[in-house]
């Protein structure tokens, strides 16, 4: 409980910014391209239990929304522009995403492989 | 894409309509004009063609967070004006309710902007693809029509409770609008980085999914979400308790002033 409890406060301390300088050099990043109301891959593969920057490129004339439920993400991406979208950590499994705006064709998933913890 | 279309403008639509619909009820029962909503309803029109025309550069702000640091601030300031629409209107009568119109119709005009923009970014898209053109903005016609029928329903709805029991509820219903959007704001600030994860608390997407009829519905109502993490689920509590403590404070003043009044010190 005192251990659960002293996560929770480390936690907090580090939503309050007392720890919040990660280095960005320290997150993959992964890419991912919107093409044709398609995603490119769209299987991305990514290891367990680490934070991942996605940077979702939208080669296309038209806007996108990028949304998973299972992630808990959703982010509008305007036509020819880029974005970032922070996810995980995650334990391993898979994680669909789709494109709101053109759901019929815009599927994906994320697969959360068992890996040693990037620390 | 008719049925996307449906789906989507739904969505977009049922937050805002059942927002309106609690506070046109309030501002009935505390016999107020209701040209607040007029005011609020331009002005959200304007806000949402403006955030979309500029949401790309927006974007681009602060390292690709803009976007999310500019909705989260929007739905905050909502929950703001929740409070204060919570204080204002169970304080003493007459001496400051003159300011819910205002209160009520800014709240309006940032909800229609929030979900404003992304209707007018889907559609302003389609426009590229001539064939999809007609099946959506039929679609669309629907999904307004479903939402904003879901909003007369509640509105109706409410004012058929017994009369004690509407103004309580709209209160309620209000702080739960405000935990929602506590909840959704951390959300939104964690996809950016810039609050940092917290362990998911429950998985109840077996039971309800977050994209089932009932599953939207709840989500428009109140915030419902599948998987939420432990940092949302103490914001929503913080936003909750934030609109519902100020409606009591606000209560327990009235209660002070009326006794005071009839001289019973």
């Amino acid at each position: 409980m005192s251990r659960s409890i002293g996560r929770f406060v480390m936690l907090l301390a580090f939503t309050l910014g007392i720890g919040s300088n990660t280095s960005f050099a320290d997150t993959p990043i992964v890419e991912l391209r919107i093409r044709n109301h398609l995603f490119f891959p769209d299987t991305l593969e990514v290891p367990a239990h680490t934070k991942i920057k996605l940077l979702v490129i939208n080669e296309d004339p038209t806007p996108e929304e990028f949304e998973s439920y299972e992630l808990n993400r959703e982010k509008v991406i305007l036509g020819n522009r880029k974005t970032v979208i922070f996810i995980g950590p995650l334990p391993p499994g898979e994680y669909p995403f789709f494109g709101e705006f053109y759901p019929k064709t815009a599927q994906g998933k994320i697969v959360v492989t068992a890996q040693q913890p990037s620390e | 894409m008719f049925l996307n279309s449906v789906v989507l403008i739904l969505q977009e639509i049922l937050e805002a309509a059942l927002l309106i619909s609690i506070l046109l009820v309030l501002s009935r029962q505390l016999q107020l004009s209701a040209r607040w909503f007029a005011t609020g309803m331009v002005l959200g029109g304007i806000g949402a063609f403006i955030l979309s025309f500029n949401l790309a550069t927006i974007s681009e702000w602060l390292d690709y967070a803009g976007q999310e640091i500019l909705i989260a601030g929007i739905m905050l300031a909502v929950l703001g004006l929740l409070t204060l629409i919570g204080l204002y209107s169970t304080l003493t009568p007459s001496s400051s309710r003159h300011a819910l119109p205002y209160l009520m119709s800014i709240c309006v005009a940032l909800a229609l902007t929030r979900e404003g923009a992304e209707i007018v970014i889907y559609l302003g898209g389609i426009l590229n693809h001539q064939e999809s053109i007609q099946p959506t903005f039929t679609g669309a016609g629907i999904g307004a029509g479903i939402g904003l029928s879901a909003g007369v329903l509640l509105y109706f709805g409410l004012l058929s409770l017994p009369a004690r029991w509407i103004f309580c509820t709209c209160i309620v219903l209000l702080a739960l609008i405000g935990g929602t959007m506590a909840s959704q704001a951390t959300l939104l600030l964690t996809q950016v980085d810039w609050i940092t994860y917290s362990p998911v608390l429950w998985d109840s997407s077996i039971w309800l999914p977050e994209d089932s009829i009932p599953g939207h519905l709840l989500y428009a109502l109140i915030g419902y979400e599948a998987t939420p993490s432990l940092f949302q689920a103490i914001a929503y509590g913080l936003g909750f308790l934030l609109v519902s403590i100020s409606a009591t404070l606000g209560h327990l003043n009235h209660f002070h002033s009326r006794r005071t009044n009839t001289g019973d010190k």
